[in-house]
């Protein structure tokens, strides 16, 4: 039987001691958003695996902090750890994300993250 | 009668879910991919982590307005304050419990409340907050306080006014999250020790608020589902 060829620690090895998401630090290159940018999150299809909320597809949202760099989940499912992207901390109106929510809460928010190659400015 | 004193099973049945997780576990075991000792140091060291580390972070953030700013900016740098290393302390040497090292902490202000909830399954600070609730982890909790979390909170007791802002946060990628409640009146004077026995899990996750004396989380109400799923 020939030798596995595939390294299944990779990760382990790479992240052990620093953490992750802090072993993918300086990967992504430089952030497409900056926090005070408007977005939108696209209407991407996911066949197999997302972390992106379908309740936030389509709506906009306020970039307010530019948390990590890590591979998106999407990948991460597969193990594939190549394509490091900066991960954004967003805030929507809950009016935006929920059309019945009362006028008289106007104000309420939801924060919650979503990779780069979700997003589109908006 | 002998038939009469039959010992009760200790549960009435398995879940999918555990025969899956005993499954898998025995496969890694004969793969080599950890031993079985491994598990039983993990095990026991989940059993070991608690709330109290996280009310104590409260505790010391209400008291030191620099160490506030350090909680705000850098979570996991300021868990070492109250002896959570994110990185290291795990007995396999990698991972949390909750697989990632990203702590957040949400600081309310008198016109901002947070909540958190992670709709996606039910991600959690474990390394500094213990073991979930089991109510967090419900889908009744999950899907419904991103919609409609005013009414939710009231379900726990809690009602926010109608000018304080309510921020859901949806911990659905790597950062985990804690809340920083504001500091309750008549507390003026209190040690840091005082503090944090008020600070309780529920403070914490967003659903409640500290009072002075109340250092206990309130019982949830149970309420029995209708046309309950039955197999």
């Amino acid at each position: 039987m020939s030798k596995p060829h595939y390294d299944r620690e990779h990760h382990v090895k790479k992240a052990t001691g620093i953490g992750d998401p802090q072993c993918f630090k300086g990967e992504a290159g430089t952030p497409k958003y900056q926090v005070g940018d408007k977005v939108r999150i696209r209407d991407l299809p996911d066949v197999f695996y997302t972390r992106t909320q379908t309740y936030t597809r389509g709506c906009t949202a306020t970039v307010v902090r530019l948390v990590y760099e890590t591979p998106p989940a999407e990948d991460e499912a597969w193990d594939n750890t190549e394509n490091v992207e900066w991960m954004y901390s967003l805030l929507f109106k809950q009016k935006d994300l929920w059309p019945e929510y009362a006028d008289t809460f106007a104000q309420d928010t939801l924060e919650t993250e979503i990779p780069e190659h979700w997003l589109e400015p908006a | 009668m002998a038939d009469k004193h039959k010992p009760a099973p200790m549960v009435d049945e398995v879940s999918e879910f555990e025969i899956l997780e005993l499954a898998v576990r025995e496969l890694a075991i004969e793969k080599g991919l950890f031993t079985a000792e491994d598990h039983q140091a993990w095990t026991e060291y989940m059993h070991t982590l608690g709330p109290l580390p996280a009310a104590r972070l409260v505790a010391k953030a209400w008291l030191d307005p620099e160490y506030k700013k350090l909680c705000i900016e850098d979570g996991v740098k300021a868990s070492l304050e109250v002896g959570i290393d994110w990185i290291n302390q795990m007995p396999t040497k990698f991972g949390t419990p909750s697989d990632y090292c990203n702590l957040r902490v949400m600081a309310d202000t008198p016109k901002l409340k947070h909540v958190v909830v992670c709709t996606l399954c039910s991600c959690y600070p474990r390394p500094i907050l213990g073991q979930s609730p089991e109510w967090y982890r419900t889908p009744n909790y999950r899907r419904r306080l991103v919609r409609w979390p005013r009414q939710v909170l009231t379900e726990f007791g809690l009602q926010i006014p109608e000018d304080v802002e309510v921020r859901v946060v949806d911990s659905n990628q790597k950062t985990r999250y804690i809340v920083m409640p504001e500091r309750p009146e008549g507390t003026e004077g209190w040690t840091e020790d005082q503090l944090t026995e008020i600070v309780t899990r529920d403070c914490l996750i967003g659903v409640a608020v500290p009072k002075p004396g109340k250092t206990a989380n309130d019982p949830r109400p149970v309420r029995k589902a209708l046309k309950p799923y039955s197999h």
